[in-house]
Formats: C-alpha cells, sequence, structure tokens
C-alpha cells in the first residue's frame, strides 16, 4: 500500500514538475523551424526563380509554374554576343586564376619561410589595401592608371586589375596554408640534394594543393561574377564578359528581357555551380585539414 | 673517407638559446658515434648544423677533411633522419623512399627497386602502395629509416630513429642498424635519450648538458667511469646510487656508516672533504650478515628485474640500491657492500670524478668553457 502510494507519487512529481521545461523549448524550437524557413524561402526565391523563369515562355519577375518552352535558350544563342561574352569570362578568369594563384603561390611561400620583420604587418596592411585597389572608390585613378599603360580595352588590363585586387587575400590564404607544412618536408629534399624550384615542384606545391585550388576556385568565382571593373576598362561589347553583356539586355520599348536575361543567368550560374560541387568533392571544403600529422 | 670535425662549433639562436655551447669533436671514419643527452640538450641542433641546415654562430666543421661550414646540405652528400620523420603525405611509401633517388635522376625502375630494397629489410614489403598518413608512427618511422638508407652517402644523421617503436621492434630494428652499418662502414652520428640505445650501438658516444659534451669515450668507459655525477645519474639502466658522504680518518662516512675509500681515489682526497660516493647497483652486494665494510639498513622495495631482484635497503634518510639474486624479503635487515673497485668519488661542490689533483680537473673545466 505504501509502496504504491510512493510510486504514484513518484510518477506525479515528474510529470508536473516537467511540463514547462517541454513546452518552452518546444515553443522555442517551433518558433525556431518557423523562422528559419520564412529565411530560406526568401533566399531560395531567386534560385527558384532561377531555375523556372528560364524554361517560361513568358517569364515574369515573379517564380510562377512555367508553360514549359526552349524558345529563350534559342533566342538567346542568336543573340550576337553570348557566345563570345561567356568566352570573354572564360579567358578573364582563368587568366586571372592563373596570375593570382601563381604570384600568390610564390609570395606565400617566400612570407611563410623568410623571416623579416614586420612580416605580418606587411600582410594586413596589403590586406586593407586590396579592398581599395579593385574597389569602386579607386576607379578614377585605375582607369587612368590603364589608360597611361595603354590597356585600355584589353583583356591583358582587366586581368591585371582584377588579380591586383586578389593577390593579398590570396597571398593571405596560402600563407597561412604553407605556414602549416613543416619545414622539415624542405630540409629533407635539400639533404637529399634537390634544388629550391624541384623543392618547390616536388614537395611544396603538391602539399599545398588543396589551398592552391581553394585559391583558383575563388578567383575564378570572383572574376566570373565581376562587373564594375571589366565595365569601365572595356569598350568594344564583342570583349565584354558574361556579366557586362547581361546589363545590356533590353527589349526593343527599353524594358529589362527577361526572357533573355533568365536564360543567360541560367547558363552563367552553371560553371560556378559545378566548380562548388567538384572542389567540395575533391576536398570536402577542409581548407585547413590539408596536413594532418 | 668521411671524418667528422666540429670545433669550437657555437649556436646561439636569436631568441639567445645556447644550443652549442663550444663543441671540439672527432669522429672517425665509419665510426658509429651517439649523441646521449636529456631533451633540449642541443642533440637536434648539433645534428642540423652537421647536415647544413643550420648555420653555426661560430666554429667550424669539416667532413672528409673539407671544410663544409658553410656548405648547403645537398653538397654534403649525407643522409638525415628526422625526428618528426618529414615523410611526404602525397607520395606512397615507395616513391617516399625513392625520392632522395629520384633527386639523383636514377631511373624509376631502378630506383623503385632498392626502395623495395630497403624496405624489406624494414619489414616493410606489406605497406609499399600506402602513404605514409595511413601508417602507424613506428611503420612512420620505418620508412624513414628506410628513405635514408635507400642511397649511398658518406655520412648518417639519425635523430632519434627508433624512438616510436615498440620494445620488441626496437631492438630488432637497432641489431639490424648496427649490422648494417658495420657492413657499409658509413660514419654514423646517432641521436637518442635512451642510454641503453647508446650504449649498445656506439663505438664510442658523448653525453651532452646544455650545449656542452660532459664526457666522450666508448660506451663501456661512459658506464664505468661517468666523470661526473651527472654523466652518472644519466647513464645506467637501473640509476646508479649516488650517495653523499665525507671522508674521515681514511674511510667516509656515509649516514651513520663507514666504508672504505676507493683505492684509485685515496691519494686525491683530505679528511673533511665533502664527496659523492657514486655505486652501480650491479656491482653492489647484498649481504645478510653484517660486514664492516657494508652499509646496513632495512629491505624497503624488492623488484624483479628478470634474472636478478633489484632491491632498495633504506636506513634514515639514506637508500641505496643493491642487486641480489633472490628476494630477502621485505622488513628484512640487509647490507649492502658497495663494491670498492667499481666505486666512484665525486666531489660535492662541481660534482666532478675525484680520480686526479683538483687544480688539473679545475683546469680542464676552464679549457672546456673557454
Ligand atoms: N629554431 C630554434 N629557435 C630557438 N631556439 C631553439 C631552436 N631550435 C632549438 N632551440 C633551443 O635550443 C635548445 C636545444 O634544442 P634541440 O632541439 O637541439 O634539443 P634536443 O637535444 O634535440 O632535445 P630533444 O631530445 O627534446 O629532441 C633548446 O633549448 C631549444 O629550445
Ligand atoms: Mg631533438
Amino acid at each position: 500500500m505504501t509502496a504504491t502510494a510512493r510510486t504514484g507519487a513518484r510518477a506525479a512529481t515528474p510529470a508536473t514538475a516537467a511540463r514547462p521545461p517541454v513546452v518552452g523549448p518546444l515553443l522555442a524550437r517551433v518558433g525556431f523551424y518557423v523562422f528559419a524557413l520564412v529565411v530560406g524561402a526568401f533566399f531560395a526565391l531567386p534560385v527558384l526563380w532561377l531555375l523556372t523563369a528560364p524554361f517560361d515562355a513568358d517569364p515574369t519577375l515573379s517564380v510562377a509554374v512555367p508553360s514549359l518552352t526552349l524558345s529563350n535558350f534559342a533566342a538567346m544563342f542568336s543573340n550576337p554576343y553570348v557566345g563570345s561574352s561567356l568566352r570573354n569570362s572564360i579567358l578573364l578568369s582563368l587568366g586571372t586564376m592563373l596570375l593570382v594563384v601563381t604570384a600568390a603561390a610564390l609570395c606565400a611561400y617566400a612570407l611563410s619561410r623568410v623571416r623579416i620583420p614586420g612580416r605580418d604587418l606587411l600582410l594586413y596592411i596589403l590586406l586593407l589595401f586590396s579592398s581599395v585597389v579593385s574597389g569602386t572608390a579607386a576607379m578614377v585613378p585605375l582607369f587612368q592608371l590603364i589608360n597611361q599603360f595603354g590597356l585600355i580595352n584589353t583583356h591583358t588590363g582587366v586581368m591585371l586589375v582584377l588579380a591586383g585586387g586578389l593577390l593579398p587575400a590570396g597571398i593571405f590564404i596560402l600563407k597561412d596554408f604553407m605556414d602549416s607544412i613543416p619545414p622539415s618536408y624542405e630540409e629533407f629534399a635539400r639533404v637529399a640534394g634537390a634544388s629550391p624550384l624541384q623543392t618547390l615542384r616536388d614537395v611544396v606545391v603538391p602539399v599545398a594543393r588543396p589551398g592552391l585550388a581553394v585559391v583558383a576556385v575563388w578567383t575564378i568565382v570572383n572574376v566570373w561574377g565581376d562587373f564594375l571593373i571589366p565595365f569601365i576598362l572595356l569598350r568594344s561589347p564583342d570583349k565584354a564578359p558574361a556579366a557586362v553583356v547581361m546589363f545590356n539586355f533590353y527589349t526593343e520599348g527599353g524594358q529589362a528581357n527577361l526572357r533573355l536575361i533568365s536564360a543567360y543567368s541560367f547558363l552563367y550560374s552553371i560553371p560556378v555551380v559545378v566548380m562548388y560541387l567538384f572542389v567540395n568533392r575533391r576536398y570536402g571544403f577542409r581548407f585547413y585539414g590539408g596536413i594532418k600529422r | 673517407m668521411a671524418e667528422v670535425t666540429i670545433s669550437a662549433l657555437v649556436k646561439v639562436f636569436p631568441n639567445g638559446a645556447r644550443a652549442a655551447d663550444g663543441l671540439d669533436l672527432t669522429i672517425r671514419d665509419g665510426e658509429f658515434f651517439a649523441l646521449l643527452g636529456p631533451s633540449g640538450c642541443g642533440k637536434t641542433t648539433l645534428l642540423r648544423m652537421l647536415a647544413g641546415l643550420e648555420t653555426p654562430t661560430g666554429g667550424t666543421i669539416t667532413l672528409g677533411g673539407q671544410d663544409v661550414t658553410r656548405l648547403p646540405p645537398g653538397k654534403r652528400d649525407l643522409a638525415m633522419v628526422f625526428q618528426d620523420y618529414a615523410l611526404y603525405p602525397h607520395m606512397t611509401v615507395t616513391d617516399n623512399i625513392a625520392y632522395p633517388l629520384k633527386v639523383r635522376k636514377v631511373a624509376k625502375d631502378e630506383r623503385h627497386a632498392k626502395a623495395r630494397e630497403a624496405a624489406g629489410s624494414l619489414q616493410l614489403e606489406e605497406l609499399m602502395e600506402r602513404r605514409p598518413g595511413q601508417l602507424s608512427g613506428g611503420q612512420q618511422q620505418r620508412v624513414a629509416l628506410a628513405r635514408a638508407l635507400a642511397y649511398p652517402t658518406e655520412l648518417f644523421l639519425f635523430d632519434e630513429p627508433l624512438s616510436n617503436l615498440d620494445a620488441r621492434l626496437r631492438l630488432e630494428a637497432r641489431t639490424f642498424l648496427k649490422r648494417l652499418q658495420t657492413d657499409l662502414g658509413v660514419t654514423t652520428v646517432y641521436v637518442t635519450h635512451d642510454q641503453s640505445e647508446a650504449l649498445a650501438l656506439a663505438d664510442r658516444m658523448a653525453v651532452m648538458d646544455a650545449g656542452r659534451f660532459r664526457q666522450v669515450g666508448a660506451p663501456l668507459e661512459v658506464y664505468q667511469r661517468p666523470s661526473s655525477r651527472f654523466v652518472a645519474s644519466f647513464i645506467g639502466s637501473v640509476p646508479m646510487n649516488l650517495l653523499p658522504a665525507t671522508v674521515a680518518d681514511g674511510g667516509l662516512r656515509v649516514g651513520s656508516n663507514r666504508v672504505p675509500v676507493p683505492a684509485h681515489a685515496r691519494e686525491h682526497v683530505a679528511a673533511g672533504d665533502e664527496v659523492v660516493v657514486g655505486a652501480r647497483p650491479e656491482y653492489a652486494e647484498l649481504l645478510a650478515e653484517p660486514a664492516d665494510d657494508a652499509l646496513a639498513g632495512t629491505v624497503a622495495v624488492v623488484e624483479l628485474l628478470g634474472t636478478e631482484y633489484l632491491v632498495t635497503v633504506e636506513d634514515g634518510d639514506l637508500s641505496v640500491q643493491a642487486t641480489a639474486p633472490e628476494d630477502p624479503g621485505i622488513g628484512s635487515r640487509a647490507w649492502v657492500r658497495l663494491g670498492e673497485r667499481h666505486t666512484l668519488l665525486y666531489r660535492a661542490d662541481d660534482g666532478e670524478l675525484v680520480d686526479a689533483p683538483r687544480a688539473a680537473s679545475a683546469r680542464d673545466q676552464m679549457v672546456a668553457a673557454g
């Protein structure tokens, strides 16, 4: 008798005591999910638009179930600048990527291995200035500089300016990477008789490869999406990259040509997505897990 | 071919650490030379200076008669095993071992054959296609060793190459190394902080402390006649007994006991001198009956060493160890005879061995310091 009473009491106590703590977190949880859903939907809408509008015979700025058609793509490919602009984008991205990766790798390696006073300060100042170099504020002097070099309306000019803007951050990322490579790797190569260049090729570059890949992809994505610099430095439309060409898609009536823009945006975003998937698969975005010791 | 000479070698790091403090040494051609010392005494730094990876602050290094003090590592023709292995994570075991040969432009088939050969002698055949990340610490260490052995050189520099192996493997690898070194006749400098490894492998050895050599000599000599208290306490698988004593009327007063002064030190001490008596447990004798030249006490600890027991006898503050063939039983009364022939005396103040008049030993020290 006493035993049952005690168990009853024990069962009752937790139930009454537990109610508020269970309901509290539950509400918080539900609230959180609703909030997350709203935020998610907000950010998903443009993506949904990008997926539906290109296939819609009559796209508007709203997301709707499309009346399926491929005519937008047909229209897009008949535009004279579409082919050349994609080619230009690829050229600019790859060119800038080569410049940035090569220069950043060499700089980062040197900065990581050579002890000079004020090395870190130098790096931070560079990083600070980089946002100025390719920033809007520096457009006029940049334009004049490139003009003086006679590089206006050339891809070289655009690549140089873009590379200049991206290099400090690239060096910064890569230096972190190079710092994590134990010096004994190179020391062994030196003892074995390898030349500095051999050491770089056989040891440093392969070990730093994940870092190099990150900087390469990051550069390509940056250049791919950059609008302002090619817009200002390039004159003729046949040299313009995709981001700039898209800006000129108007209908005869002066309205934004949504059929063209949606189809073109779709095409334009594919390389970036593919690259993301590739890097994610290959390196899993564990940038700093390159060297496990 | 490759005699190694260092003279007045000094290394001061920018942070002020003195890792080498005036080192003089000649390592003979084909010699297996062990560097022994506590952590941070400068063993790795000395090795790195020999390899050319660290520039000495002062002094010279010659290899085979040629001054190499300023020569880059690749021109010194030596092989090194790093303390942290330095295996390349992006290469297979085969490629790792073959890398020095690749630098020497040996054809692929040949260098892979050489790599397999070197790996075979260290029981690595099964692992040739793996990467270092997929190996255990001991396996990595063996790969690092194989990589140094796979190419012909004048000088081996080993920085604790066996420290991560289990006891059995370590004994095997050490025997293998010794045989290989004898066969090849390559001058070898071997860093270790395991004194038994140094004793077992070396033709000669140096005991280092704080950037200086405390004693250089053949292992047996270092084992039997440590030249200072520091060396005495460092060498020996069971620590040496070091007992404070005072010289008094022809004998030594150790606690409440009296033992004779060892013959070789008799003429160098005078009554009233404070000394430290050094005696190895292996040479000490455990007696069940009193003897007038033995230390009396009670058995406090008995440890089995394998073939014999290590017995700790205590009398007040005094604690003496001796080996005995049988377990005397804890708590029983026992007497320890230190074994006069192997007993050493160290000066209580500077810890130097008492085997010469004091003036001479003081002068030696000045020379070593200068
Ligand atoms: N690059 C460096 N910069 C500054 N000090 C250093 C450097 N390398 C070593 N030292 C110092 O020099 C001393 C000797 O170091 P070293 O690495 O030679 O010791 P070790 O005898 O090899 O020790 P362990 O047995 O732990 O490997 C230490 O006090 C260490 O702190
Ligand atoms: Mg060391």
